[in-house]
């Protein structure tokens, strides 16, 4: 697993424009998080990966609150704490709603090790219609911002601007919030 | 949706971060609450009649209020993004609320005894600006919590607090327009006491509105 200093260069690359590095940082930040989260709920690993996913987006969508000359990992893992928190906090809510304990649900032996209990797909359903275009064009799609752009008649910058904020409000969709 | 193809929607197309500029924005969020509190110390309590005698007092009261926000103005911007060490700036704070004490002991040593009591509570019955600054701070307080959507706060209670006694001071500063009373024994306790009302509100209550 990568350290502190390959981690950091990684980010410092993505915040330049890199995608290969950015991918990388994501896909390392991914295996420590994903331990970070399994070893706090440790009989939940679903939910750990819900956290990952959760917290991956927060990386990405806040990675310009990073500062080159704040160690990276005290970033991220303020970052991920937080999500954590919040999560926790959500739990504790839920659970005193239903007393009678509806929630606990059964646990699926077969429990494939990175699906996460959401599905992003079907949330991405829910972005408002702008955001939701914007996302599907470029990010799944693979069209250019331009491209997008003359098939949506936006601009380039709402483009980019319609993506950053679906991203932001998807985080919070699997976070549980709106979803009620 | 698998992690994988998570990342790969994440990072496909990314493009460079734009510079955040947090300073620049906090500062012009933060002068306008500065006219937001003026205007209403203007409208609602009135501009002190003896302003223009008053000149020196209303100042040094505007300047003390600056120099407590100036003084917390480093924790919060540590606070508003993820994983910042905290270190001195803690420290600054309780220096700077510390040395208020300590003015306010030597400015009431320095009054006779029986003039003491009237010193300290600027020879009010009650000393309103505890509740009329955090008043006055709200306008910025809220537009603190509509700054920070674009930050990423991760302690929210400390960050809800500092952004309180952020806006506390400069409600003071506003405040300082209105503030009848000039004795330095009732600016270092009062003014001080109603920033911590405003640090106490925001843990309470900003925090709340800065969850992401």
């Amino acid at each position: 697993m990568a350290d502190e200093a390959e981690l950091r260069a990684l980010v410092l690359k993505g915040l330049a424009g890199d995608e290969a590095a950015h991918r990388a940082f994501l896909t390392e930040a991914a295996a420590l998080l994903r331990a970070f989260f399994r070893n706090r709920l440790r009989s939940r690993p679903e939910d750990a990966e819900d956290l990952v996913q959760e917290t991956l987006v927060a990386l990405h969508t806040r990675r310009d609150s990073y500062d080159p000359q704040y160690p990276l990992t005290a970033w991220m893992y303020a970052i991920a704490r937080y999500r954590l928190i919040d999560f926790l906090r959500r739990a504790g809510r839920r659970n005193h709603a239903s007393l009678d304990g509806i929630d606990v649900g059964e646990v699926d032996p077969v429990y494939e090790a990175t699906d996460a209990k959401h599905d992003v797909s079907v949330l991405l359903g829910q972005l408002p219609e702008k955001q939701r275009k914007a996302i599907q064009l470029v990010k799944l799609e693979e069209k250019s911002v331009r491209d997008a752009a003359a098939e949506t008649g936006l601009t380039e910058s709402d483009i980019k601007i319609s993506i950053h904020r679906g991203l932001k409000t998807l985080m919070r969709l699997m976070a549980g919030e709106g979803a009620a | 949706m698998k992690t994988d193809k998570l990342i790969d929607m994440l990072s496909r197309g990314v493009e460079p971060a734009e510079k955040p500029r947090w300073k620049r924005k906090l500062a012009i969020t933060l002068l306008v609450g500065l006219v937001v509190g003026a205007v209403l110390v203007t409208i609602g309590l009135g501009v002190r009649p003896d302003i223009g005698a008053a000149r020196m007092p209303v100042m040094w009261k505007t300047l003390f209020s600056a120099a407590a926000a100036v003084v917390i103005l480093p924790l919060a911007l540590q606070l508003m993004r993820p994983g910042r060490p905290l270190g001195w700036r803690i420290g600054a704070v309780v220096i700077f609320f510390a040395l208020c004490a300590l003015a306010t002991i030597v400015a009431l040593m320095g009054e006779m005894p029986e003039r003491r009591w009237e010193a300290w509570m600027g020879g009010a019955a009650f000393p309103w600006c505890v509740v009329l600054i955090p008043v006055i701070a709200a306008p910025t307080a809220a537009l603190l919590v509509w700054l920070l959507r674009a930050f990423a706060p991760t302690r929210l209670t400390m960050t809800g607090a500092a952004i309180g006694a952020l806006s506390g001071g400069v409600g003071a500063m506003a405040y300082a327009m209105y503030c009848p009373t000039d004795s330095v024994a009732f600016v270092t306790t009062w003014y001080s006491l109603a920033i911590a009302v405003c640090a106490a509100l925001g843990a309470l209550i900003v925090s709340k509105f800065l969850r992401w």
